[in-house]
């Protein structure tokens, strides 16, 4: 009787369920050695909340631990890793994806180091052509029209 | 050329310069919550002591105040009183503590050495805490009577900042 009690008392507790936050699993479900490497894969792309700049597969916090259970969960119930990643950020924001989505001001962060690297190597080309054009000139130095000692070799050869 | 350098390098300077004064002025406490305007995440769990089940949805109608913290939270206690003070003293607002990864006894003896006037619920495998988005504690959840989450407080409340943020809960 008191075993009753206590089962029914656990099934009228009720947590929010991924299904009602990201729907039906797209998946199958995963087990074994692959639910563990699958868990530590999706864990080293979450942002551990608490802590700073730790993935929850790298942090050994009480927070990230529950949240590397519910990841477990998630892929035994053969949610998959863009459904899981969703599920995250639907409660904590882009801020718990340790990979940055390529939208908005976060497109920054993948165009700002591909337009430094393009505008460096424009710098680079046109210093380079610089350069190249520099010795030639050098070779070749501009006659000063003013001086004397031209003038007259000049004066010498016209009258030969 | 230089003269393109110097532009490019003046607006790269400008930005890095306005993202950092932006940046420097939030309290990195605060993380703007994707859950607010959207329908609070629904639950029923054990209250603490009694064991009577609390549901979220039986609870429309009302504002909630639902405040996640732990006995190990240090600013849990500095909050405490401000909580048990306004829940006296507004009876048409509901305020409901949740409590995660922490012992049940723990919890009932802080309670009954600091007081209660709501119900304090137990989510022990952290899974509400993660629906709502806890990064720690002490954090606390606004909800219109709609069940609708109209704001989010990461740190203690003042009772200024508590009646502020549940204004919005009001409107």
């Amino acid at each position: 009787m008191m075993a009753m009690l206590v089962l029914l008392a656990f099934l009228q507790v009720k947590v929010p369920d991924a299904a009602q936050i990201i729907g039906p699993p797209a998946g199958t479900p995963v087990t074994g050695a692959q639910l563990e490497r699958r868990t530590m894969e999706i864990s080293s792309e979450l942002r551990c909340p608490v802590c700073q700049g730790l993935a929850i597969g790298d942090s050994p916090s009480i927070m990230a631990a529950n949240m590397k259970a519910q990841v477990r969960e998630l892929l035994e119930r053969g949610y998959t890793e863009t459904q899981i990643l969703s599920y995250f950020e639907k409660s904590y924001g882009q801020f718990v994806l340790l990979k940055p989505k390529f939208q908005g001001v976060n497109a920054l962060v993948w165009i700002l180091p591909i337009a430094a690297l393009a505008i460096g190597f424009l710098l680079v080309m046109s210093k380079a052509k610089k350069l190249e054009s520099a010795p030639a000139k050098a070779s070749l130095p501009e006659e000063p029209a003013d001086d004397p000692y031209l003038a007259q070799v000049r004066e010498m050869v016209d009258k030969q | 050329m230089n003269k393109t350098v110097l532009i490019i390098g003046v607006i790269i300077v400008a930005v890095v310069i306005f993202v950092l004064f932006a940046g420097l002025g939030k309290d990195p406490a605060i993380i703007d919550s994707p859950l607010i305007g959207k329908p609070a995440p629904p639950f029923a769990l054990k209250a603490v002591g009694s064991g009577e089940t609390i549901d979220l949805t039986a609870l429309r109608g009302k504002p909630v105040v639902l405040n996640f913290w732990a006995t190990w939270c240090g600013p849990c206690y500095e909050e405490h009183p401000t909580l048990v003070a306004n829940a006296r003293n507004l009876p048409n607002v509901q305020f409901v503590g949740v409590v995660f990864n922490d012992e049940e006894d723990k919890i009932m003896r802080f309670l009954a050495q600091r007081g209660t006037a709501y119900p304090t619920l137990l989510d022990t495998n952290g899974k509400t805490a993660i629906a709502y988005g806890v990064g720690g504690v002490p954090e606390t959840y606004f909800i219109n009577p709609a069940g609708t989450i109209v704001a989010k407080y990461a740190g203690p409340l003042s009772t200024e900042e508590l009646q502020a943020n549940l204004a919005k809960a009001l409107q």
